[in-house]
């Protein structure tokens, strides 16, 4: 910078100013984008939601504050109309026994085994209230999304036999809490939790684009 | 003149003078060049299923989503089977040519544009290691990380030789011209709409592009060295500015990782650890876990150590041994999460992000071990091969005076 001429140094501290206000201001809001909420970010909040979202959205909360102790898995059952007339309703299908032993001995689970029904199903909690009723777009978003998912998953099973049509579809969560380690006297009930989910017609699958969302 | 505006003054030097880090950099360009590499090659199978335009987020509910956020992804321009594989592929493909350091600049936001566009076509897909990436991909753009270690490198090194020894050397046409394509591109693709979300990634994509133009206008056609020199400044500023917040970036990923535990029960207790061992979808070697939780002094020193060592760490690169000996650990710790956990390309991508931190002599060693690594096998492979190949590619003495023609 040295060998610069004056006109050449004002540029070079130009650029050094602007870069110097551009990292500050990143790390500032990144900062306060993971910080607990606070008087700043009360304030400022939309601006400090501009700067971030969409690309440099994150959260580090990993397992804290405290880990989940609880399994929590997605469970499926259709109705389905037979071939040769009449209705039939399948048993439960543990689709989140499915991953698990998928995942079991795996050196490289693939996101399909580890996060697509875990994360589907937890946007589903996220965007829904307790009466299973969708909240705004995404809760709509996320049904559809679920819905897929669960299709997708019948089919992989072969639940669905040949000439057969899926008319319904319900989901329910099974929860069980981890047991406590073998040195620890602490108690947690064994019981299992349900939230089960009504009953969804499943659409053709051409209007099954379109429907997406709109319910 | 007093000391504070001394420090002052010798701080701006070093910041305009050379673009820090040049072997820090260059490990995180190809830690988390090969993370998404191998990421993608695992997934190849499930790509239908995670990104492709009939999985079960399907285009309809991606564009709806991203109507709400803007978020950039070249996936859903079009639903077509075609342009998924070729984005895909496009994904693949500049994961190693950032990796190998063809074009850094360029590569490093064509790389970027991979990352995005898969990622956020499918967000729910992801997890941590996916957001770090994510992240990452951006910050790299803005870093010269292609100092060493990379064909970049050795292209500028051998022109260098070859102009030492007299020769002619012929001006770059591939540069020019990979910038000419890329330039029709995002014209087409800006004329088009496409980019009419968050501006992030637009200002990104223009801003680069015109930069490089720019850079080569003024390396060929300018007829005093100051218009050179001053874009080399501006280019050591902006590295050095995107190093540190790379750097920031780790230390609040594991500062609020860390801060948030400490006011967890479970971390408190000290058994926080046992836990996650007894998830179905984080426990691939069940009997593993039972060894590791058997004992409950153990899973208490680790939670502890767990805790100690996240909220310790960014306190701790104001020394230079205690930041080295802490590193180590989260190092271990994640190599040994990858496995446990099964959540190996997280633990890969933040094994990359600690990587920035690694001391300069520590990393010169590992790239010489990798270049004599490279020079048995390749012994191997042709017996009757050139024994001063075999030293591989030498590093520069100095990297700072490693420019490479067409990475401003």
């Amino acid at each position: 910078m040295a060998a610069l001429s004056l006109r050449y140094q004002i540029g070079a501290a130009l650029a050094l100013a602007v870069v110097a206000v551009a990292v500050c201001v990143h790390i500032g809001m990144v900062f306060l984008h993971v910080a607990p909420p606070n008087t700043v970010t009360k304030q400022h909040g939309k601006a400090i939601d501009d700067w971030i979202y969409p690309e440099f959205e994150q959260n580090w909360k990993l397992f804290a504050p405290n880990p989940l102790q609880q399994n929590i898995a997605v469970q499926v059952r259709a109705e389905i109309d037979v071939a040769d007339g009449g209705v039939r309703t399948t048993g439960w299908y543990d689709l989140s026994a499915q991953d698990g032993r998928a995942i079991d001995g795996n050196l490289l689970p693939s996101h399909t085994q580890q996060n697509e029904l875990r994360r589907a199903w937890d946007f589903f909690v996220a965007t829904h209230d307790a009466q299973n009723r969708p909240v705004g777009l995404r809760g709509a978003l996320s049904e559809t999304y679920l819905r897929h998912i669960v299709r997708l998953r019948l089919d992989r099973v072969n639940a669905v036999g040949e000439g057969d049509v899926v008319e319904r579809v319900q989901v329910r969560s099974r929860t069980t809490n981890v047991r406590p380690p073998t040195w620890s006297d602490e108690q947690v009930s064994d019981e299992a939790t349900y939230r089960v989910l009504p009953w969804w017609w499943i659409p053709g699958d051409d209007q099954d684009a379109t429907a997406g969302g709109a319910r | 003149m007093n000391r504070f505006s001394l420090a002052i003054s010798s701080g701006i030097a070093r910041v305009t003078e050379s673009a820090l880090g040049p072997y820090q950099t260059a490990v995180i360009r190809i830690g988390f060049t090969a993370t998404w590499l191998l990421f993608l090659l695992r997934e190849f199978p499930h790509r239908q299923e995670m990104y492709g335009p009939d999985g079960p987020w399907g285009l309809d509910l991606a564009q709806q989503l991203i109507k709400t956020n803007g978020a950039f992804t070249a996936l859903i321009w079009s639903g077509g089977q075609f342009w998924f594989e070729a984005v895909y592929a496009f994904a693949v493909l500049t994961s190693v040519l950032l990796l190998i350091g063809w074009r850094t600049r360029t590569m490093s936001v064509l790389f970027m544009v991979g990352v995005l566009s898969l990622q956020n076509r499918s967000i729910f897909m992801g997890d941590g290691g996916d957001n770090v990436l994510h992240l990452m991909c951006v910050y790299l753009v803005f870093t010269r990380c292609g100092q060493v270690w990379s064909l970049d490198e050795r292209r500028a090194r051998r022109t260098r030789e070859a102009r030492a020894r007299g020769e002619l050397v012929a001006p770059d046409r591939v540069g020019p011209a990979l910038w000419s394509v890329l330039g029709f591109a995002l014209i087409a693709v800006t004329a088009a709409g496409r980019l009419a979300g968050d501006l992030t990634v637009p200002v990104i994509l223009w801003g680069v592009w015109l930069a490089l133009g720019v850079w080569w206008t003024v390396r060929r056609r300018a007829r005093t060295a100051q218009p050179r020199v001053l874009l080399d400044v501006v280019g050591n500023i902006v590295h050095n500015g995107a190093l540190l917040v790379i750097m920031a970036e780790a230390c609040l990923i594991y500062a609020t990782a860390g801060w948030y535990k400490i006011q967890g029960s479970r971390w408190q207790d000290g058994t926080a650890v046992y836990y996650p061992l007894h998830l179905d979808y984080f426990s691939p070697w069940p009997a593993l876990a039972d060894l590791l939780s058997s004992s409950g002094t153990m899973v208490l020193l680790i939670t502890y150590g767990t805790v100690i060592v996240q909220v310790a760490f960014p306190f701790t690169l104001f020394n230079r041994r205690v930041k080295n000996v802490l590193l180590a650990a989260m190092i271990t710790e994640h190599a040994v999460i990858a496995v446990v956990l099964g959540l190996p390309f997280f633990s890969l991508a933040m094994i990359a992000a600690d990587a920035v931190f690694l001391p300069t002599s520590f990393l010169r060693r590992l790239g010489e071990w990798a270049a004599r690594a490279r020079g048995r096998l390749s012994r191997l492979v042709r017996r009757d091969d050139d024994p001063a190949d075999l030293l591989g590619p030498r590093t520069p003495e100095n990297p700072e005076h490693a420019r490479v023609g067409f990475t401003a």
